[in-house]
């Protein structure tokens, strides 16, 4: 059949039309091979313009378009969409850009601008000619989600979408549920109990019933896309039973290996076998830390544990490795405090605390019981100085952000402190108090005035050990005068950094993390829950620094999308893929081996290539491997490039 | 003499230079017309015959942006 292309030419008002002279374009493009119709309008894309298009596609039974206008990122669909309406196959309308890659940046050159425009247009029309009308590809969809992290991001993510009827799996790294928030004393405004908060949320997680927990677990491995992602996740199984555990704790006795708590963040001891830290927690169970277990650090066949138990509940299984197919990814993998250690100017001390330990120290099911003492001699403080963007806001040294929580959480922190201990003096040393927020002014306001928390706006230049106190030297740039407190105990709100390993997720995952960590989110305002991953959604610290009600609301933004992704039946895929003629493929596997996305497979019996359309992104590296021409692009072939080649070789002229 | 106006093709890939290439025009980024644009949807489609082919019909220059 003859090609009845039509040929549209949008002014873009003046965007195009001041430098391209449209109507010579179309008088020169009227009677070019294949063309049928050729036009011009003002805005194509307006209302009015799509109708006279629509009439040209009805009257002159058009074959093909090309739309001579803007970016096709702008208005391929546009057009693509008034096409199918009007019984044309989308696949045969093209975007001739004349807008972005010609007019605009050739506005001084009137007469090459509209050659060149003339030349783009011409190619074009050469590629629609041997365009192929293309059917959507119809992609089965997974409708089950894993949420790697289980802190109240991750919860709260898998809570939203467990509701809405699909079922979840929460990996979880530690051994148990609730993350940072765990660890914290109160949350700050309702100063609310933070165990109760964490407590109340995994007792929702673990009786929800769409909702699959794996704790000491992680991801292995991930291949696939939106829809049908493949998981291989590494379980640690536990070494202690806990269906069998009577909580005797002879296996705790018994155990050599004894490490620093982190949960306690290194102010307490556990044994490799020990209770899952937090006292108030529900979920608290015995459990055996491979990560600090003998058996792994020194690869002893240490059995303490199993002979000292008398249920027999202590065994050493190896790791499970489970093959699963989710839909959907959200990352919640969170944060953690940037080490002490990188402040050089601070002494080492154990009575210099990060907030975190801090929180512990606050803690009823901490290392004190709740009292505030300091490590170094059980002694109470009287003095306490709290530093605030220790780390944050630091662009030569450490990190230029602003971690963004710690001005509200030293402000609670050291009015929990004053209310522990009544006759204590707090200072608290900022550069800014940032409490923007809900309710967050009036909290700072009224914990200054009743807790008379002493407020010094300055950077603390040293810490330093001066007999049983801390001297800490610090300026006051309201006074202009310099201080020096010597203090009992000084607490570090050190900079949010992302958790350890969220680089190596990111990459597993293959989407992308900000210079420090981050994971990156799609776009800053208009996709804060997404990656540019499709499928893959964000949630909590592991983005950027933020509060527990930040948290929750971007996870439920990553559980709504994930929720309107769900419901649909099945997702559609662009057709633009790989073919392969059957009659010329000799099987080599070139097309194979060169495959970024494991969508081509060689036949073993019948030695013909097939392409897994629904793994294809049409990137045609397969097309350039392939010794023989067997393998092309759909709608983008050698013989569509070598017509556009031809066309745009020429000089640039106004000749059809 | 006339000036030499070498004649370039262009390949853009679809994700990064196709969207370069939109940006400078967005921002009005003033660059000579020679170039001669065409879109791919990776530059791993752009077989090395497409460059000699595209040398031999008369291109001074081949660019290949991905």
């Amino acid at each position: 059949m003859k090609p009845r292309i039509g040929v549209f030419v949008c002014h873009c008002g003046l965007n195009i039309a001041a430098t391209v002279e449209v109507s010579e374009v179309v008088k020169a493009i009227e009677h070019y091979p294949g063309v049928a119709h050729a036009q011009d309008y003002i805005y194509m894309c307006s209302d009015p313009g799509q109708e006279l298009v629509r009439k040209a596609i009805r009257e002159k039974k058009l074959t093909g378009l090309v739309m001579s206008n803007c970016s096709p990122s702008l208005h391929e669909r546009t057009f693509r969409n008034l096409a199918a309406s009007e019984g044309l196959n989308p696949y045969l309308v093209e975007v001739a850009n004349i807008r972005e890659y010609c007019s605009w940046p050739h506005q001084g050159d009137k007469e090459t601008a509209t050659k060149k425009a003339l030349t783009i247009i011409k190619a074009t029309i050469e590629r629609v000619k041997r365009n192929q009308a293309l059917v959507p590809l119809i992609v089965p969809l997974q409708k089950r989600v894993l949420v790697l992290g289980g802190g109240v991001a991750g919860m709260q993510t898998a809570l939203d979408i467990a509701n809405g009827g699909y079922p979840v799996t929460i990996l979880e790294k530690e051994a148990y549920l609730g993350g940072r928030v765990r660890q914290l004393e109160r949350t700050f405004l309702t100063m609310e109990s933070a165990p109760d908060l964490a407590n109340e949320m995994i007792d929702r997680t673990l009786k929800q019933p769409n909702i699959e927990v794996l704790t000491t677990s992680r991801i292995e491995n991930l291949s696939g896309y939106v829809g049908n992602f493949e998981v291989q996740i590494r379980q640690q199984l536990p070494w202690v039973d806990p269906a069998r555990c009577n909580g005797c704790e002879a296996c705790v006795a018994a155990c050599p290996a004894e490490v620093p708590s982190t949960f306690d963040r290194g102010l307490t001891t556990r044994k490799a076998v020990d209770w899952t830290p937090g006292e108030r927690h529900g979920d608290r169970r015995i459990f055996l830390d491979h990560a600090a277990c003998l058996r792994v650090t020194r690869q002893e066949n240490c059995t303490a544990c199993r002979e000292a138990c008398a249920e027999g509940a202590i065994d050493y299984p190896e790791d499970r490795l489970i093959d699963r197919t989710y839909g959907a990814i959200v990352v919640a993998t969170g944060h953690d405090l940037y080490r002490k250690s990188a402040l050089t100017e601070y002494a080492e001390d154990p009575d210099v605390l990060d907030a975190l330990q801090f929180e512990r120290l606050l803690s009823e099911d901490g290392p004190t019981g709740g009292k505030v003492l300091r490590p170094s001699d059980g002694k109470e403080p009287k003095e306490v100085v709290f530093v605030q963007c220790a780390g944050s806001r630091d662009p030569d040294k450490h990190f230029p952000y602003c971690s963004k929580v710690c001005c509200m959480y030293t402000c609670k922190e050291a009015r929990r402190y004053r209310e522990k201990v009544p006759d204590g003096q707090a200072y608290i040393f900022y550069i800014d108090i940032r409490s923007t927020g809900k309710g967050y002014e009036e909290f700072v306001k009224e914990s200054v005035e009743k807790e008379r928390l002493l407020y010094l706006k300055g950077k603390v230049s040293k810490i330093a050990r001066k007999g049983d106190k801390l001297l800490v030297l610090g300026g006051d740039t309201i006074t202009g005068l310099q201080v020096e407190v010597e203090a009992d105990l000084v607490v570090l709100a050190m900079a949010t950094v992302p958790n350890p390993g969220a680089k190596e997720l990111a990459r597993l995952l293959n989407i992308n993390t900000d210079p420090y960590g981050f994971i990156q989110e799609a776009h800053p305002k208009l996709a804060p829950v997404e990656t540019l991953t499709a499928g893959i959604y964000l949630a909590g610290t592991s983005q950027a620094p933020k509060d527990i009600p930040h948290a929750i609301y971007q996870a439920g933004g990553a559980a709504s999308k994930i929720l309107s992704l769900f419901s649909r039946k099945e997702l559609v895929h662009e057709p633009l893929v790989a073919r392969v003629d059957q009659e010329i493929c000799a099987g080599c596997g070139y097309c194979r081996d060169n495959c970024a996305f494991q969508a081509v497979d060689v036949d073993p019996i019948r030695k013909k290539a097939m392409v897994n359309e629904a793994l294809c992104e049409g990137c045609g590296a397969c097309a350039t491997a392939c010794p023989s021409g067997a393998i092309q692009v759909k709608n983008l072939d050698s013989k569509q490039v070598f017509d556009m080649i031809s066309i745009v070789t020429q000089d640039y002229s106004m000749q059809p | 003499m006339e000036e030499f106006e070498p004649k370039i093709i262009g390949f853009f890939c679809n994700w990064c230079t196709a969207t370069a290439a939109d940006l400078a025009g967005t921002t009005r980024l003033q660059y000579p017309p020679n170039l001669r644009p065409i879109r791919v949807m990776c530059t791993g489609t752009v077989d090395p015959v497409y460059i000699l082919r595209s040398l031999l019909l008369g291109a001074d220059a081949v660019f290949v942006g991905g």
